[in-house]
């Protein structure tokens, strides 16, 4: 009978239609078509969900060259799907076929033997390595800046863990024999675009310098989570620099070029490029007025981020929720994740998921019991081996890199009786 | 649970003629909404051969809707050339002089052909349609 006594809250006049019961129920909006001036409010970006190929439907922000962000939902393991994966490229001519009977890697240069390598020498002719490691865009959470800057308005999605197989570039170059007084390794795909030649707008190249450390543990990879990489994620052979930012991981790699003198290319010389202040920081005053020095981006400060619950729907009171995310950073292992429900008066450990090597994504989680219905700010903090701590200051830099404040979400709690 | 909903209602004194969805005191069911909302058309892969061409479907293009206005036809044009004009969609509202600056590092960084004229009224285009006092779409 006590149900009964519920119902008797209502005015028997005011008993809604069928038809009008809809409106009674809090229906989701459709998202808008763009956020800002202000800071894109949605842990995703907001484009619509479209299907490419080889893909689950993923969230568009452009089509040519194809752009797609990984819903929030897909981070719940530690490990993210190859058909979730987020896609970046920069130029239009990304391949759709590539005939492996006809594809090599070549590596050649400033080299005493240049190679030309086919798949199946890449997997046979060398001892195969792997290494879980998480793949970020530089522009991760783009859509957080203030003011907002150009340039893909990545939500929070622009990230992926895999399990990447392959060899190490390291044995790629031995075997080339780098000849003394190289400088860096260059590294071109199978992406081009319209543009004069030479140009930003024709090839997209990277370069590592060869005394970096991140060039002794990058990988040649084949496989991604134990399976050929979706050709919009690069194809037969992708570079993997395992703590960097995805700029350096090209995808479709078909040229290693050693070089003598430093790469003065384009997405060496200008793009890619952050300033060389504590985070990255600069202001747009400063902009103005020249700029700071410029360093080319490189290690992932460490993140993390809360994925479940995600505020879409209400929490009882009193019930026992178990709060669910991944951490990483590109400096090293994640020794301590921490969650506070009290605007950061207060910071508790959540447990670490299981450790599936340095440059992976850790996942953590943490029980919360809230007794009151009401409001609540989750927010959720990491530490790497290096000591770095999340920080809540924001950064702002005009490429819009390297954004690792800490992550909130708004919770509800409603009432039980 | 609806043998007991039979027992309930009746005894509550009211009528009610729900058709299709269900309200009772206890639960609501049965709404159902827009399918607008999320909707995604599903595709059929292509066919596959033996030889060492691996391949895949051409990507789709989602053509975004330009704001109507001077210069929009010189925008899809010059600007659709080398991507998609959804990268003029998907920006946040960048005030005047950051459209300026967009177009003129395309020209100037990038090499895109477009003559001065057309670029002055592509770059009004955007001041026009695209900033923060008067984007609508």
């Amino acid at each position: 009978m006590k149900l009964l006594s519920a119902a008797g809250g209502l005015a028997i006049g005011k008993w809604p239609h069928a038809g009008g019961f809809a409106q009674q129920l809090p229906v989701d909006k459709e998202v808008e078509p763009f956020t800002g001036p202000g800071p894109n409010p949605h842990w995703n970006s907001v484009g619509p969900y479209v299907s490419e190929p080889q893909k689950a439907p993923l969230i568009l922000l452009t089509d040519r060259p194809v752009q797609l962000e990984t819903p929030r939902s897909y981070f719940q393991s530690a490990f993210t799907p190859n058909d979730a994966f987020y896609v970046r490229w920069h130029l239009s001519d990304i391949p759709n076929r590539v005939d492996l009977p006809e594809w090599r890697l070549r590596i050649e240069g400033s080299v005493n033997k240049p190679q030309t390598l086919s798949l199946s020498d890449l997997v046979e002719k060398f001892k195969p390595v792997s290494v879980t490691a998480v793949n970020q865009c530089s522009g991760n959470s783009r859509s957080r800046f203030q003011p907002r800057v150009a340039g893909g308005q990545w939500g929070n999605g622009a990230m992926g863990n895999a399990m990447w197989t392959g060899v190490l570039l390291r044995e790629l170059l031995d075997a080339a024999g780098v000849k003394e007084g190289s400088v860096q390794a260059q590294f071109q795909g199978l992406e081009t675009g319209p543009g004069p030649k030479g140009s930003g707008s024709n090839v997209f190249l990277k370069s590592l310098e060869l005394s970096d450390s991140a060039l002794q543990e990058a990988v040649v990879a084949y496989l991604m989570n134990g399976e050929p990489l979706p050709m919009l994620n690069g194809f037969p052979v992708r570079l993997v620099v395992p703590g960097y930012f995805a700029t350096y991981w090209m995808k479709c790699l078909t040229w290693i070029r050693v070089l003598s003198t430093p790469d003065e290319n384009f997405w060496m010389k200008t793009g890619y490029r952050v300033p060389d202040t504590p985070r990255g920081n600069t202001t747009p005053e400063e902009m103005k007025a020249g700029g700071a020095k410029t360093v080319p981006i490189s290690r992932m400060p460490v993140r993390s981020f809360l994925i479940s619950p995600d505020g879409s729907s209400k929490i009882p009171a009193g019930m026992n929720v178990t709060l669910r995310g991944i951490a990483f950073s590109g400096y090293g292992k994640i020794v301590k994740v921490e969650i506070s429900d009290d605007g950061a008066k207060t910071w508790r450990a959540a447990q670490l998921g299981e450790d599936h090597g340095a440059y992976s994504f850790r996942t953590w989680e943490a029980r919360w019991t809230p007794k009151i219905p009401g409001s609540y700010t989750l927010e959720v903090r990491a530490t790497d081996e290096k000591g770095k701590v999340q920080p809540d200051e924001p950064v702002w830099n005009p490429g819009g890199y390297l954004w690792n404040k800490i992550e909130k979400q708004e919770v509800v709690v409603g009432k039980v009786s | 649970m609806r043998k007991r909903l039979r027992v309930l209602v009746p005894a509550a004194g009211l009528m009610l003629t729900a058709a299709g969805t269900a309200l009772f005191a206890q639960f609501q069911s049965g709404s159902y909404g827009s399918t607008k909302t999320s909707s995604l058309e599903q595709t059929v892969h292509p066919q596959l051969s033996r030889d060492g061409n691996f391949s895949v479907a051409p990507f789709p293009s989602f053509v975004p809707e330009l704001a109507e206005g001077e210069g929009r036809a010189e925008t899809q044009g010059f600007c659709a050339a080398c991507h998609s004009t959804r990268y003029i969609t998907m920006q946040p509202p960048l005030p005047a002089a950051t459209w300026d600056a967009e177009v003129n590092k395309m020209i100037k960084t990038f090499g895109a052909p477009i003559p001065d004229v057309s670029a002055k009224k592509i770059i009004s285009y955007l001041q026009e349609h695209y900033t923060p006092e008067n984007r609508k779409q």
